[in-house]
């Protein structure tokens, strides 16, 4: 089946397998494996991308499904072209929200919207959003922390 | 320091082995695992799946050109099964096609016939039918049995220790590519390089030198890519050898579950005498290990269950026994703790069992019995710098331990449904590997010209920040600025003969070895500065922020100047450093010595609610003080603390293996094992970490954080506990992991429930319908 995609803003047009998955669409026919594959079956929120602005589980949708619609990767996170971070990025870096950082772009991806919509959110309701996600390292405090440092800049305007 | 990968793993640019873009032809394998837990293997039958399209070729144990075997310590594990299956999922036959989906779909169609032979599940019976690996192993000090008649009170029982699925979010997966001159070169996701390279050589019958491999890092490990790693890879370096192409070996969650071994399930046997005032007199613990269908690490785990039979206390009197009982699941292997926090979980029960019977609390008995200076373990060595008693105080200190206790009385008295629970949790964790020889490592230093500098060692990067750690206690060595240290992929090449990045202890070695490289570089450039500056006395230059000072002050020299002037006059600007834990042995025929460099302690404060009425649980609070030594990199530190707490709450709580007495894994899937998520950890964590202590082993005066801050998450079983007896004072005291919400309804109301389904019930459901294997 045809599929054309735009990823991080570019469009890709392929030739594949219906039930191809989208994560393995990513990885392999667009060779962005930042989009890490943890448990196959969409508990662990490893493989989330955003599908039009939207979080979803790259392991649970056929690539087909994405066709003409616009998804990001955690590669479309930072400024292109740049060694610059997002600072949502610098805030995992600063509060050692990270250890192998296999969960790393699923727990971004997941964060982007969210922060977008909840500019002042509680520490409840950071929880709540990350609670999809699994992370074998962290103990998941750090990561609590580097949303909210993402937050606190955000609203220095930095 | 911030994770040196910390840009690449949030930009989604880390490579982990299959992100490393394929090299041509690269075929992909899948492996057949046996659908029984033990049997004689009649037939396997190959035909239908050599049909599918996109196969090329299909491997057995008959293609091994080398010796069919990877048991690390003891020979009894096969690569591929040959006229016998031990568990289910052990593998039998390896696919290899060209993508990933047609090797698994051509997996599913190899059928075998077999012929079951009896399985055994449960590790007292494996070990009344003599079903023991290795030799089993009793440590002695002073003389229990007379002890006895001295005790006030003494008390027994028994406890049933679930195992633990790793989780790495990486599963199992490596990369074997053929170079020239029958040359491989192996990618592999393992803790333990030299251990894959060792059995590659082996299964293919090379030289450990035509075997290159080589480590980037990896998506977490724990212990489940210290021994385990090497099947996989041996695998695909099979697959490499036969096609003579590169092969690629990624293991589905499910097959990694169901395929590799776990911490293991412990089922234990306590006895303890005490005092009235609550001294303890004497210990007796019998440890019987599930090891599984092979040997893999399981001696080596269960001494250090020995080991850390009587955690943080002294017991002049103590016998401990265990026992490696060879069952039919999948052969158990290391995980964070490695043997030791089974040990600590039974003399902490016994403890709460003694409490009951004297009336007092769990902490009474504890603090009185805490390891002071110079008391001797049952293992012969003596405690120095035992900083047990000041986490414990600074605890009771700082966290006002006192007051949280009387508050979670009235909060008790004053609350049916919803109760408080209390416990605190103190640890002593054994720094080394108890195998004396493991004790060393090497590193590789080189500056270049430019002032910049390369660090290989043996370590690998599993996420606990070890590369970090490497590039600040290299730059700390030189003088220089960290971004400055590259530290590169570990590899067999570049370091030789490695130890396994494991026992806590990988930074402890390869930093030591960094800093001997180090070292030796720089005696080499500062007998080179001395002369062309002039001077004397080359021990009293120093370089400090880059620039190389005489005595305290500037000699107009740079790092980089000091680096291109030594090149030109030739003077060796690479070396190999090397280190060896001094003072460390073990005579295991008398089972005494001194295994360990040094200690780690800490104590952890835990404070949970029940709701009683339906079993679920919060951990509300848990404060901790940890001594970590003079930490170098606390931000890193931390992390490793926290994570490790996480996954010992975890193994107490939610973590359920279930196998049914088939072996057939039940909770095979992230949606039958539950792993804590952000909401499950207590929202008001402290760690707080030890003031003013010095280690003189680790580099810098640090000390090992890996493990030991698993084994707090003990405390919160008893934390539990504590709340359930509030609720229900007359309950029985069991000591059976983990402690579910399920289980903590089942307690409180066993008789209220009866008529309602138990765990065996549902166990009985689950072997009725047979269980569908996809291997
Ligand atoms: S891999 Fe998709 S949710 Fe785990
Ligand atoms: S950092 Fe390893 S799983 Fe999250």
């Amino acid at each position: 089946m045809n599929v054309c995609v735009t990823v991080n803003g570019k469009v890709y047009e392929r030739v594949v397998e219906p039930r191809l998955l989208l994560s393995d669409f990513l990885r392999h026919e667009l060779n962005l494996t930042g989009t890490h594959v943890g448990c196959e079956q969409g508990v662990c929120g490893a493989c989330t991308v955003l599908l039009n602005g939207d979080p979803v589980r790259s392991c649970l949708i056929f690539a087909v499904q994405a066709h003409e619609q616009e998804i990001m990767t955690v590669e479309g996170l930072a400024p292109a072209g740049t060694d610059k971070l997002h600072p949502l990025q610098e805030a995992f870096r600063d509060a050692h929200g990270l250890q192998c950082g296999f969960c790393t772009p699923g727990f971004l991806l997941t964060l982007l919207p969210f922060i977008e919509e909840n500019p002042n959110p509680t520490e409840q309701e950071i929880r709540e959003a990350l609670s999809g996600n699994l992370c074998r390292c962290t103990g998941y405090q750090n990561i609590v922390k580097a949303v909210k440092l993402a937050v606190e800049t955000a609203e220095r305007g930095e | 320091m911030k994770h040196i990968d910390a840009a690449t793993h949030t930009r989604g640019e880390s490579q982990y082995i299959d992100d490393v873009p394929q090299p041509e032809g690269m075929l992909h394998a899948a492996v057949f695992g046996s659908p029984i837990a033990h049997g004689r293997l009649l037939t396997i039958d190959l035909d239908k799946a050599r049909e599918v399209p996109g196969v090329r070729t299909i491997l057995t144990a008959d293609d091994i050109p080398g010796e069919n075997q990877v048991g690390a310590l003891i020979a009894d594990e096969m690569l591929l099964a040959e006229s016998t299956v031990h568990f289910v999922g052990e593998p039998i036959a390896l696919v290899l096609a060209e993508t990933p989906a047609t090797a698994h779909k051509a997996a599913q169609m190899i059928s075998v016939e077999t012929e079951a032979l009896p399985v055994i599940t449960d590790p007292r019976v494996a070990f009344e039918k003599g079903e023991i690996i290795g030799a089993t192993r009793t440590f002695v000090l002073g003389d229990v049995d007379q002890a006895w008649k001295d005790c006030d009170v003494v008390v027994e029982g028994s406890c049933e220790i679930a195992g633990q699925e790793h989780l790495y979010l990486e599963t199992q997966r490596a990369r074997a590519v053929p170079r020239e001159d029958g040359c491989l070169q192996i990618y592999a996701s393992t803790q333990s390089p030299y251990a894959v390279q060792k059995g590659v050589a082996r299964i293919l019958g090379l030289p450990h030198h035509k075997v290159e491999v080589d480590v980037k890092r990896l998506g977490g490990g724990f212990g489940g890519k210290e021994d385990q790693a090497t099947h996989w890879a041996c695998l695909a370096a099979l697959g490499a050898q036969i096609t003579g192409k590169a092969i690629e070996l990624v293991l589905p969650r499910h097959q990694d579950m169901v395929m590799t071994g776990k911490r293991h399930p412990y089922s234990s046997d306590y006895k303890i005498g005490l005092k009235q005032d609550g001294k303890i007199v004497a210990y007796e613990a019998r440890h019987y290990q599930n090891a599984g269908a092979a040997a893999d690490l399981s001696p080596a785990i269960l001494e250090r269950t020995l080991f850390h039979s009587t955690n943080a206390y002294f017991i002049p009197n103590v016998r401990a026994f265990a026992a490696s009982c060879r069952t039919n699941l999948p052969p158990n292997t290391a995980f964070r703790g490695f043997g030791g926090p089974q040990g600590m979980f039974v003399i902490e029960s016994a403890i709460t069992k003694a409490a009951e019977t004297l009336e007092v609390t769990r902490e009474e008995i504890q603090l009185k019995n805490l390891l002071q200076d110079h008391d001797i373990f049952p293992y012969g060595q003596q405690v120095h710098d035992a900083n047990i008693r000041r986490t414990w105080q600074e605890a009771e200190k700082s966290f006002k331990l006192k007051n949280l206790q009387k508050r979670i009385r009235e909060f008790n008295d004053n609350h049916f449904e919803k109760k408080k629970g209390f416990a605190i949790m103190p640890i002593c964790f054994g720094i080394s590997f108890t195998a004396t020889f493991l004790n060393q490592a090497g590193a590789l230093v080189h500056v270049y010209t430019d002032g910049s500098v390369s660090v290989s060692t043996g370590g690998v990067e599993m996420g606990q920040g070890l590369i970090t750690n490497l590039a600040k206690i290299a730059a700390t060595a030189f003088g220089i600025d960290e971004a400055r240290v590259k530290v590169e992929t570990t590899n067999t090449t570049r370091v030789a003969n490695m130890s396994p990045s494991a026992a806590s202890a990988t930074t402890d070695l390869n930093g030591n070895a960094t800093l001997a490289a180090a070292s030796e570089i720089l005696q080499r450039l500062k007998s080179f500065a001395v002369k062309e500056l002039n001077l004397s006395h080359p021990e009293r230059l120093t370089i400090e922020k880059e620039t190389l000072l005489f005595e305290g002050k500037e000699t107009g020299w740079t790092w980089q100047k000091l680096v291109q002037s030594a090149y030109f006059n030739r003077v060796d600007l690479s070396a190999h450093g090397f280190y060896a834990t001094p003072g460390v042995w073990f005579n295991k025929d008398k089972e005494k010595g001194h295994p360990f460099a040094y200690h780690v302690f800490g104590t952890a404060a835990f404070e949970v609610t029940v709701d009683c009425l339906r079993g679920t649980y919060e951990i509300d609070k848990t404060k901790i003080v940890h001594d970590l030594g003079r930490p170098m990199n606390e931000l890193i530190d931390r992390g490793q603390i926290e994570g490790g707490l996480a996954q010992g709450l975890g193994w107490m709580t939610l973590e359920e293996l279930k196998f049914d007495d088939q072996g057939r894994y039940l909770s095979n899937s992230l949606a039958s094992y539950k792993v804590p998520d952000v909401f499950f950890m207590p929202d008001d964590l402290e760690i707080k970490l030890l003031e003013n202590v010095n280690n003189t082993w680790g580099p810098y005066g640090t000390k090992a954080v890996g493990e030991p801050p698993l084994m707090y998450g003990i405390g919160v079983f008893f934390a539990l506990q504590d709340a359930m007896r509030a609720f229900r004072p007359e309950m029985p005291l069991t000591f059976d992991t983990p402690m579910t919400p399920e289980k903590v309804l089942m307690q409180l109301h066993r008789d209220e429930i009866e008529g309602f389904k138990t765990d065996s019930d549902v166990m009985a459901d689950h072997q009725e319908q047979p269980v569908k294997e996809t291997e």
